[in-house]
Parts: structure tokens; C-alpha cells; sequence
């Protein structure tokens, strides 16, 4: 009888299993105060922001496209948001503009690269520079606060017993993902778009359409992110989410998701982005400097990535 | 050439085919009859792969008509060419490799449950049963991924795919290109069995010997026309290599 760990290793997300055991047997074995509970409680918190984001960016790749802007929207959707707030709209008002705020954009580059045919890494790296700029001028560079009331504090940034309520959202999140991607009809669309687009258009799937609607999710999640982000925070700042878009791509990267799209998995990505929290966790703990981080998570991808391949033909073989 | 009491399935009748200046296609007449396999050869730049674009809905004719069982016809997309039953299979293969077989022969055509949920049961269920009555052999689950699969059981899927949705034309656009002799010959296999469950085919190829044993008949084109067709037990490999050969 094949036992749990061979199906685990010879999983989709085998490789990640096996980083994440390799990952916290080092960090309980050699970092001091890695199983504290604050500590824990302080992963929690800081996971999910980037988790929604990889979400979105998992499910664009598996279509075969990059969003490269999700930082910039990350930072747009609670800098509109925060504004608007200090105006005296109401928050759940204001809730609902930041993420129509990541629809429009994820359509709008949605729209771009599936009618001018250029890639959605220039459409996306454009747009990337262009709502950063945007942020820079609406905010005038300055940090804004962003004040919450009680209850929108609880539901985005309390605690439901130990757990910070933010990772429960994103809990949340990556079992819809899975179900959209695994058990419903569109996930089976978005699969063969970025697998095979001849033959998905050949079947009938308007891939032109699957796309757009997958660059609006995408748009949406990283607004969800950047508010996730604020609320923690209670500011926003006219850099938030720069360098995200990178940070998020590897953790979709190191969860088995192939850059050439068509292949993906929504528990890998919800793994990797915790690989990378987990990371700087250590990397803090053991007092590293904190220019060390893309380096480790540089490591990570690599080594990911050559488990997956040798995963990979383990299986076909 | 006797085709009396064959029934006309599909009819090309004075198809043209025009790109800017070159014209790909003049005048053509090609006939598919029920429950028939024809053979589809000619020469690079004949106009083969430009006539199964057409019946694929991916280029319009410049000219002519297109009856499917005696109507007329436009075939102006991909889905409306799968509709009318026509499904085609390209040298390499079409399916989504990193898809699971269950999913790849009915994509597009998803089993849903209440809640637009897939039911994978009944996909699962019925991919075995389609790929056990063609006799595809050794796949073991519909839940493998295609990209577990040899060359010639991906050409396989593809064909499932067709009988499963009931298709009345295969158009076959080279199908064994990039197959080794053994894997050839298993999708020969598949081509007469579901001839023989009433599904006829298109085979496209630019050489006799890869179609003669699996065809019924010959359509030879050259410089975009038709210049003869032929039942295989009225000719030879050496006289359609002939004329394939002349100017």
C-alpha cells in the first residue's frame, strides 16, 4: 500500500512539502524562539497580505500571464480607500471602491494584452509604473493614515481565538481558489488557456474572455492584499507593495506553478507564500541583515523548482 | 469513379481561397461520405491543411459553398464546426498535457452538477467506458495526466474525445507526424474502429504510404485544386504517386 508521504512527495505539491519540512526542522532545531506563540501569531498576520495576492497571480500564470502591476494596485486601491475614509465616506463604502478600484485596473490590463496581443509582462510592467505614479501624485509621497472603525478592525484585523482573523480570510480564500480551480468548469478553462490555447479555442472557450476575467480576480486580490496590508498597519504609504509583484510570482513559483502557464496549484502557492513569510521570520529571529532576504528566497525558488522537474519526471517516468 | 448510393455528409462545392495575392484554394469540389475514410494527399503548399482550416471554421472560404447533409452551411468559428460534429486532430495532438484524460475529452463540454460544481464521477465513468470501447489499452485511469501518456495514446484521447461527442466527421491534419512506427499504427487502429462506429475521417497526409491501409479513398490535391480522386481498390500506390509526382 502506497503510505501518505510517497502521495504526498509525488504530489503536485511535493516539492514544497518537502522545502517546508527541510524549512521548519531547521528553524525549530536552530532558531531560537521560532515556536513562540508571538512569533507564531506574528507569521499569522504577516502571511495572508502576500497569500491573497499569490492567490490572484497563481491562478493568472496557470492562464499564462503575468501581472507584474499587483503592487502598484496593492498600494492604489488603500491609498483611494484611505482617502476617501479621511473625507468621512463610509468604510464599507470605501471597501467596496478598493476592490472595484482592482477590477477596473486588473480589466484594464486584462483588456490591453488581450486585444493588442503584447505581452501581458509589458502591458502589466506599463501599468506597474503608471498606477505607482499615480499613487506618488495622489499622496503627494506622503503616508496616509487609515482609520478603521471597530468592527471593520475585527473582521480584517482581529483574532477569531488565537488565530489573526486576516489568515482566516486567506484560509478562506485559497479553498475557493481550489474549488474554482478544481471543481469547477472555469478552472478547467483557465488550465487549458494557459496549457493549450489552440485547443482550448478549439473546444470552444472564448480564452480571450477567460483571461480578462482572470486579470480582473487578479486586480481584485491584490487590492484585497493592499487593504489586508493597511488595516494591519493603519497606514498607508505611497511605497506599499513595491517589489510585491516579484515577491508574489516566487511564492507562486516555489508553490509548482509553471511560468510557461497550464500548470499550477492553489495549496502549493498558499504554501510557498508561507515559505517566504517564514523566511524573513528567520532571517529576523537570527538577526540576519535584512538584505539577506532575496537571496534565501532566490535559493528557494531554484531548489523548488529542480524538485519539481525531478518530481515531475519521476511521475511521467 | 462509382459512388453511387453513398450518401454526401459533407460538400465543398467551388471553394476558394485567397491570401492577398496567392490563391490557395480554386475552385475545389471535396466530397466526405458517411462512414468513410479519406485519404487527403498532396505536396507542401497543395492546399491541404488550408481546406481542413476551412471545414475547422478557422478561415471563411473567398468563394464557394458548404452543404453538411444537404445544407448550407457557414462556418465561421472553431465551435461551430464542433457543432455541426466536425472535430480535428493535429500533429501534436490535441490535447492539454497537463490536464487529467477525463478532463481533456470533455473540456469544453464539462459535466456540471447543481452549482456549476464538475461531476467528476460521471466524467471519470464515462471517459473508461469511451476509451475502453475504442480498446485503448494500459491507460489504467481517466486521472492520469496526459502528459503521462505516449504520442500515439495523446492522438488517442483526442479521438475519444470525438466519438464521445458523437462527432460525424474526424479531420486527421497529419496525425502521425511525430509518432514512431508502433505508435503510428495504434492510432491507425483507432482511425478503423470508429470508421467501423459510423464516424467517418479526413486524413491529411503528403505521403500515400502513411494513409493507403486506413483509407477507403483517395483525394489528391495540387496547387490548391482537386486533381483526382480514387477508391483504393481501383488504383495503386505507384499510380496516386505518379500523379502526386507530375507537374
Amino acid at each position: 500500500m502506497k503510505s501518505f508521504w510517497y502521495k504526498a512527495f509525488r504530489s503536485k505539491e511535493g516539492s514544497i512539502i518537502v522545502v517546508l519540512i527541510f524549512l521548519e526542522l531547521f528553524s525549530v532545531l536552530f532558531v531560537d524562539n521560532y515556536t513562540n506563540i508571538s512569533n507564531i501569531q506574528l507569521l499569522l498576520r504577516a502571511i495572508p497580505s502576500l497569500g491573497v495576492v499569490s492567490l490572484g497571480v497563481c491562478i493568472l500564470m496557470i492562464a499564462g500571464e503575468f501581472d507584474l502591476s499587483v503592487g502598484s494596485t496593492f498600494a492604489l486601491g488603500s491609498m483611494v480607500g484611505a482617502l476617501f475614509i479621511n473625507q468621512g465616506l463610509n468604510i464599507w463604502l470605501c471597501f467596496i471602491v478598493v476592490l472595484v478600484i482592482g477590477a477596473v485596473i486588473g480589466a484594464v490590463n486584462g483588456f490591453v494584452t488581450v486585444k493588442t496581443k503584447i505581452p501581458s509582462f509589458i502591458a502589466t510592467l506599463g501599468a506597474m509604473m503608471l498606477w505607482r505614479g499615480i499613487v506618488l501624485v495622489v499622496s503627494d509621497g506622503k503616508t496616509i493614515p487609515f482609520p478603521l472603525t471597530d468592527r471593520f478592525k475585527m473582521i480584517f484585523n482581529g483574532k477569531v481565538g488565537p488565530i489573526a482573523s486576516q489568515f482566516i480570510w486567506l484560509i478562506i480564500f485559497t479553498v475557493v481558489f481550489w474549488l474554482i480551480l478544481n471543481r469547477m468548469k472555469f478552472g478547467n478553462w483557465i488550465f487549458s488557456t494557459g496549457g493549450n490555447i489552440r485547443v482550448a479555442k478549439a473546444m470552444g472557450i472564448n480564452t480571450d474572455r477567460v483571461k480578462v476575467i482572470v486579470f480582473i480576480i487578479t486586480g481584485m486580490m491584490a487590492a484585497f492584499g493592499g487593504l489586508f496590508d493597511s488595516t494591519r498597519i493603519e497606514v498607508v504609504h505611497p511605497l506599499q507593495g513595491e517589489g510585491l509583484a516579484l515577491t508574489a510570482i516566487a511564492a507562486v513559483v516555489i508553490g509548482g506553478t509553471k511560468l510557461t502557464g497550464g500548470a499550477g496549484t492553489i495549496l502549493g502557492t498558499f504554501l510557498g507564500a508561507s515559505i517566504v513569510f517564514t523566511i524573513k521570520d528567520i532571517l529576523m529571529l537570527l538577526r540576519a541583515p535584512a538584505y539577506l532576504f532575496n537571496a534565501f528566497v532566490g535559493v528557494v525558488i531554484i531548489f523548488a523548482v529542480i524538485l519539481n522537474q525531478f518530481i515531475g519526471r519521476r511521475s511521467i517516468s | 469513379m462509382n459512388m453511387k448510393g453513398k450518401i454526401p455528409l459533407i460538400e465543398m462545392k467551388g471553394i476558394y481561397k485567397s491570401f492577398g495575392y496567392v490563391e490557395a484554394l480554386k475552385n475545389l469540389n471535396f466530397t466526405i461520405y458517411k462512414n468513410e475514410s479519406v485519404g487527403l494527399v498532396g505536396d507542401n503548399g497543395a492546399g491541404k491543411s488550408t481546406l481542413i482550416k476551412i471545414l475547422s471554421g478557422l478561415f471563411s472560404p473567398t468563394k464557394g459553398k458548404i452543404l453538411i447533409e444537404g445544407k448550407e452551411v457557414k462556418l465561421n468559428s472553431y465551435s461551430d464546426s464542433t457543432n455541426y460534429g466536425i472535430e480535428t486532430i493535429y500533429q501534436d495532438s490535441a490535447v492539454v498535457n497537463e490536464m487529467d484524460i477525463a478532463r481533456n475529452i470533455f473540456l469544453g463540454r464539462e459535466l456540471v452538477l447543481a452549482l456549476v460544481f464538475l461531476n467528476l464521477k460521471k466524467m471519470d465513468k464515462l471517459s473508461m467506458e469511451i476509451l475502453n470501447s475504442i480498446g485503448i489499452k494500459g491507460i489504467g485511469s481517466s486521472k492520469r495526466l496526459v502528459d503521462e501518456l505516449s504520442g500515439g495514446q495523446k492522438q488517442a484521447v483526442a479521438i475519444a474525445r470525438a466519438v464521445q461527442f458523437k462527432s460525424k466527421v474526424l479531420l486527421l491534419d497529419e496525425p502521425t507526424t511525430s509518432l514512431s512506427v508502433k505508435e503510428t499504427r495504434f492510432v491507425h487502429d483507432f482511425i478503423v474502429k470508429v470508421k467501423n462506429i459510423g464516424i467517418s475521417s479526413v486524413y491529411v497526409s503528403h505521403t500515400i504510404s502513411n494513409v493507403y491501409d486506413v483509407v477507403d479513398r483517395f483525394v489528391i490535391l495540387r496547387h490548391g485544386e482537386n486533381v483526382g480522386e480514387f477508391i483504393k481498390e481501383e488504383t495503386s500506390v505507384e499510380e496516386i504517386s505518379e500523379i502526386l509526382c507530375s507537374h
